[in-house]
C-alpha cells in the first residue's frame, strides 16, 4: 500500500465511522426531557434580572418561591417554600413560616433569611422584575425593614401601602420573587454587585433541578437536584436547546429528537394538529394583541375615530386563520379566568358604520396615517389585514414592520401594533398598565405604562376604579369592581383596542404526561414522566 | 585585498535589506491599525444610527421608567457618542472587548467559543472545496467539450445557482428525516456535550488530542453535512474560477511550443499551465476561505451550528454593539492575517513577487 492509498483509506474510514449505522433516529432517552426554545432574547440567569418567557421557564425550576400556582388554579396560591401563611386583619401583615429542612444546590439550609434577603435583593438592584415589588412601594429604604426574618423560620413581609393580599402574594408567585441562596452569594460578589454577574450562567437556588451546562444561545442543561424537599424529579436532565427555526422543530419533533417544541409556525401547527400525533397546548399568556393609537394626534383622538377603528379589524376571519394559534377573540380587557372577565364581543368587521362613524367625526374622506408593527408572524399578516380594511373606509395605513418598540415608548407614532405579557396572574397587572396614567405628560416617568405610551388621558372614573380594585380585600367585592372596570373600559372607546387575548403554543410528544404550559410562564419539570 | 571590501559590501547590501524589511513591516503595521480603526469607527457610527434600542432589548416585555433608567446608565449610554466611542478604544487597547448585551458574557469569551466553531467548519469546507474543485476545474478545461467538461459544469452551476440554505433544508429533510443518517444539528450529541472542552474550541482536534474516540465520532458525524454543504458551494466556486484560468494558459502560445516540442498532455498541464495559475488560484481559495469565515451564517442557523455567523446575527439583531464590534473586528483581522499570509505565499510560488 503506498502512501495515497494509505491515506485515501483512512480519509474513507473515518467518514464510514461518522455516518449511517450511528443511528441518528433514535428518541430521547427514557429520563431526559428536551425542550427546543428561540434563545434570542434569553438575557441570563439572574432571577432577579431576567424577564423574558424562556428564562423564567429555566428559573421556575432552578429555584423555588415561598408560595406557587396550579397552571389552572390561579386565584388559590398553594404553599412551596412557606408551608404556610397567615395575613393580619387589616391585609398588610404577612407572616410565613418556611419550610423545614430544605437546602439549596450548594448544600446550605435554606432559612427566612435567605428569603428576606432575596426580596430585598430584587428591590435592591431595581431591574425590570423588580417592578413586581416596587409597585407596591417597596423601595431600597424600606425594604430591609418591611421584609424581614425573625427567626430561622418565620419571614414577616409588610406591606408600604394597604392593598389586596391576593396581588401580594400573586408577586411573591413570580419568577422576580426567586430565593437565592445568600451565603453562596456572598462569595460571588463583585464591587457591590450582590453577585449579579456571577449569578448571569450560574444558579444558586433550591429547585426540582440544578444548572449544569449554560451556553447562551446554543444549550442549556439541568440536573435533577436529588434532594429536592419535594422528591427527586422524575427526569433525571432536562436539556434546551436553541432552535430559532420552526421547520427544524417540527423535522426534530417528528424524529423524536425532540419532546416539547415552542415556537412552531401556524402552518407547522396545523400539521401536527391535523394529523393528531403531537399534542398542541394553547398557554394562556395574559395580555392581548393591541392596536394603539397616538392621542398626541389630532385625528386619532377623535372618539369616533378611535370608535371606527374597532370596526374595521377582521375579528373572526383573523380567528380562524393567522390567529388561530397566537390567541382567541376577545374586546374588553380582562383574561378568561380572572375576576372582571365579561364574556361580549359588540364588534365585528363593518366597514360601512366605520365610514358613518368617521364622516361623524370630520373625515369621510378619510386620512393617511402609519401603522408600525414588530416583525414576523402574526403581526404581519394582521396588520395586512387591518390595512385593507381601512383602505376601504378610506383611511390609507402605511406599514412599517421593525423593531418599533421604542418608538411606541418614546409616544413618536401614528398607530402601533403590538403583544403585552404580564407575569402577575390578576387583573390589576393589565389594568394598570392598559387603563392607568397618572400624568400625561411627555416628561412624566410612566413610559412602563402602555396607557401613557399612547398618550391616553384614560377617564378619571375608570382609574379611581382601578385602584380601588387593588386595594380592596374582599375578593368578592373586588370581582364586582373589575367587571365595572371591564365595562367601563369597553365604553369608553379606548386607545388601545384589544382584539385577541394571548396564547403561546406548545407542541408536546405523545411520550411526554406532566408537562404544562403555564400562564405565568412557571412551566415546571419536576411533575413530568415519560413513556 | 578585494575580499574585506568584498564583505563591506554584502554587509552594506545587508543592512539595506534589513532597513527594507523593517520599513515594509512598520507600513503594514500602520495599514493594518488604520485599516482596524476606520472599521471600528465605521461600524460603531452605524450601530449608533439603527434605530434599535439595546436598552429594550436588555429588558424585555415590560419594565418601568426607573428599570430603564438605570440599564441606559449601565450601558454608559448617557454619556456624549464621541466619549463613549473613545472609552471603547481605550478599553480595546487594554484587550477589553466589553460585555455583550445578550449573552452576558465577556465578548471576548464569547468569540474564543464561537470563532473556532467556524473556523474547524470553514477550514474543512476550504479543504473539501480546493481538493474536489481544482482538478474538476482543470479537468474540464483540458477535456473541454467532453462529458467532463458538461458534468463539471453542471456541478459547478448548480452549486453557484442554488440557494445554499435551500439545498441545507433538502439535506437535512432527506438525510436526516427520511433516513436517518445525520444527527439534527449543533456540533456533538448532548450525551457526549462537555466531555472534551479545549485547547484549541475545534472540537475534532481537541478530541483527537484528548483520545476521546466516540467525541471524535460524533463530532465528525455532526459536522459532515455541514461541512460537505459548505465545501460543495466552495468546490463549485473554485471549479468554474479553476477552469476558465486553466482555459486561459492553454490558449497561450507557450502551450502550443511545448505541444510543438511533443511534449505529453501531463506535462504540459502540470508542468507549464498549472504552475502559472497557482497565484491566481491561491487569490481565489483566500477569497473564498474569507467568504466562509464570516459567510457560513445560513448554514450555522439550519444546521444550529453555534459560530460566529450566528453570533454576529444575533449580536445585530438584538443591537449588542460590544458583540457586533467585536466581531467585525476579529473579523477584519483574520482577513488582514490571511491576506498577509497570502503575500507571503506569493513570494514562494510567483518570482515575480520576490
Amino acid at each position: 500500500m503506498d502512501r495515497r492509498q494509505f491515506l485515501g483509506g483512512v480519509a474513507l474510514g473515518a467518514f464510514a465511522a461518522a455516518m449511517p449505522g450511528s443511528a441518528a433516529l433514535a428518541a430521547t432517552p427514557q429520563d431526559q426531557l428536551v425542550i427546543a426554545v428561540n434563545m434570542g432574547s434569553m438575557r441570563g440567569l439572574d432571577p432577579h434580572e431576567a424577564n423574558q418567557i424562556e428564562s423564567a421557564e429555566i428559573l421556575a425550576n432552578l429555584y423555588d418561591r415561598l408560595v406557587y400556582f396550579e397552571p389552572d388554579a390561579l386565584d388559590a396560591p398553594k404553599p412551596q417554600l412557606a408551608e404556610s401563611w397567615t395575613v393580619s386583619e387589616d391585609g398588610r401583615t404577612f407572616t410565613f413560616t418556611i419550610r423545614e429542612g430544605v437546602t439549596f444546590h450548594s448544600g446550605n439550609p435554606l432559612t427566612a433569611e435567605d428569603a428576606a434577603w432575596s426580596l430585598a435583593r430584587l428591590v435592591k438592584l431595581g431591574l425590570a422584575p423588580a417592578i413586581d415589588l416596587r409597585q407596591w412601594g417597596y423601595e431600597e429604604s424600606n425594604v430591609e425593614t418591611l421584609i424581614r426574618a425573625t427567626d430561622e423560620r418565620t419571614l414577616v413581609l409588610e406591606t408600604p401601602e394597604a392593598w389586596s393580599p391576593g396581588l401580594i402574594l400573586a408577586s411573591l408567585a413570580s419568577s422576580a420573587c426567586s430565593i437565592v441562596d445568600r451565603a453562596f452569594l456572598a462569595d460571588k460578589e463583585q464591587n457591590g454587585d450582590l453577585g449579579r454577574a456571577h449569578l448571569q450562567a450560574a444558579d444558586a437556588g433550591s429547585g426540582p433541578f440544578s444548572l449544569r451546562t449554560w451556553r447562551a444561545n446554543d444549550v442549556m442543561m439541568a440536573d435533577a437536584y436529588a434532594d429536592y424537599w419535594n422528591g427527586a424529579p422524575a427526569m433525571r436532565r432536562v436539556i434546551m436547546r436553541h432552535m430559532p427555526e420552526s421547520s427544524v422543530q417540527r423535522l426534530q419533533l417528528e424524529t423524536g429528537d425532540l419532546d416539547v417544541a415552542t415556537r412552531l409556525s401556524s402552518t407547522d401547527l396545523d400539521v401536527f394538529e391535523k394529523a393528531g400525533t403531537i399534542d398542541i397546548q394553547k398557554v394562556q399568556g395574559f395580555g392581548f394583541y393591541y392596536v394603539a393609537l397616538n392621542q398626541k394626534d389630532e385625528i386619532l383622538s377623535s372618539p369616533q375615530v378611535r370608535e371606527a377603528f374597532r370596526y374595521l379589524i377582521d375579528y373572526d376571519g383573523l380567528a380562524s386563520t393567522v390567529m388561530r394559534y397566537y390567541g382567541i377573540k376577545s374586546q374588553t380587557v380582562i383574561p378568561n379566568g380572572l375576576p372582571g372577565f365579561l364574556d361580549e364581543m359588540p364588534y365585528s368587521l363593518d366597514i360601512e358604520k366605520a365610514k358613518a362613524l368617521l364622516a361623524e367625526a370630520g373625515y369621510p374622506d378619510g386620512f393617511s396615517k402609519t401603522l408600525y408593527i414588530g416583525p414576523g408572524t402574526p403581526y404581519f399578516e394582521f396588520a395586512q389585514s387591518l390595512q385593507a380594511n381601512a383602505a376601504r373606509a378610506g383611511i390609507k395605513l402605511d406599514l412599517q414592520m421593525g423593531d418599533y418598540l421604542s418608538r411606541f415608548r418614546e409616544r413618536k407614532f401614528d398607530i402601533f401594533m403590538g403583544r403585552s405579557g404580564e407575569r402577575l396572574p390578576d387583573p390589576h397587572s393589565i389594568l394598570q398598565s392598559y387603563a392607568t396614567n397618572a400624568d400625561n405628560s411627555d416628561d412624566a416617568p410612566l413610559s412602563g405604562l402602555m396607557a401613557w405610551r399612547s398618550a391616553w388621558d384614560v377617564p378619571r372614573e375608570l382609574q379611581d376604579l382601578v385602584m380601588a380594585g387593588a386595594r380592596e380585600t374582599d375578593p368578592s367585592r373586588r370581582a364586582e369592581i373589575y367587571t365595572k372596570v371591564n365595562a367601563l373600559y369597553l365604553e369608553a372607546s379606548p386607545a388601545l383596542i384589544t382584539s385577541f387575548e394571548r396564547f403561546d403554543v406548545k407542541a408536546v410528544s405523545k411520550r411526554v404526561s406532566g408537562y404544562v404550559g403555564h400562564p405565568t410562564w412557571l412551566t415546571r419539570w419536576d411533575g413530568v414522566a415519560k413513556s | 585585498m578585494s575580499s574585506p571590501e568584498l564583505t563591506t559590501t554584502e554587509g552594506r547590501a545587508g543592512d539595506g535589506r534589513l532597513a527594507e524589511a523593517l520599513r515594509k513591516v512598520a507600513s503594514s503595521m500602520v495599514a493594518i491599525l488604520t485599516t482596524l480603526f476606520g472599521l471600528l469607527l465605521l461600524t460603531f457610527i452605524i450601530g449608533r444610527m439603527i434605530p434599535a434600542d439595546p436598552v429594550i432589548s436588555i429588558l424585555g416585555d415590560n419594565f418601568d421608567q426607573a428599570a430603564y433608567d438605570r440599564v441606559y446608565r449601565e450601558l454608559g449610554l448617557d454619556r456624549p457618542v464621541p466619549e463613549q466611542f473613545l472609552t471603547y478604544v481605550q478599553n480595546i487597547l487594554h484587550l477589553d472587548f466589553g460585555q455583550s448585551n445578550v449573552t452576558r458574557n465577556p465578548v471576548a469569551a464569547d468569540l474564543a467559543r464561537v470563532f473556532p466553531a467556524t473556523l474547524e467548519l470553514a477550514v474543512l469546507a476550504i479543504f473539501i472545496g480546493t481538493l474536489l474543485g481544482v482538478p474538476l476545474g482543470i479537468a474540464s478545461a483540458v477535456r473541454r467539450g467532453t462529458w467532463v467538461d458538461h458534468l463539471g459544469r453542471v456541478v459547478g452551476l448548480l452549486g453557484y445557482s442554488t440557494p445554499i440554505f435551500w439545498l441545507g433544508t433538502m439535506v437535512i429533510l432527506i438525510f436526516y428525516a427520511r433516513l436517518g443518517w445525520i444527527p439534527g444539528g449543533g456540533r456533538i450529541d448532548l450525551y457526549n456535550d462537555g466531555l472534551v472542552e479545549g485547547p484549541t474550541g475545534m472540537l475534532i482536534l481537541d478530541a483527537l488530542m484528548a483520545r476521546e474516540w466516540e467525541v471524535l465520532r460524533s463530532a465528525l458525524h455532526h459536522i459532515a453535512a455541514p461541512a460537505l454543504l459548505l465545501g460543495y458551494a466552495a468546490m463549485a466556486y473554485l471549479s468554474r474560477m479553476s477552469r476558465s484560468f486553466m482555459l486561459e494558459q492553454l490558449n497561450q502560445e507557450y502551450i502550443l511550443t511545448a505541444r510543438a516540442k511533443g511534449l505529453g498532455q501531463r506535462p504540459i498541464v502540470w508542468k507549464h499551465a498549472f504552475r502559472n495559475i497557482r497565484v491566481q488560484l491561491l487569490t481565489v481559495v483566500t477569497l473564498a476561505f474569507c467568504g466562509l469565515l464570516d459567510g457560513a451564517v445560513l448554514i450555522e442557523t439550519v444546521f444550529g451550528w453555534p459560530g460566529l455567523g450566528q453570533y454576529l446575527t444575533a449580536a445585530l439583531f438584538y443591537a449588542d454593539m460590544n458583540a457586533v464590534l467585536g466581531s467585525v473586528l476579529l473579523i477584519g483581522l483574520i482577513s488582514i492575517l490571511i491576506n498577509l499570509l497570502t503575500d507571503v505565499v506569493y513570494r514562494f510560488v510567483d518570482p515575480r513577487t520576490r
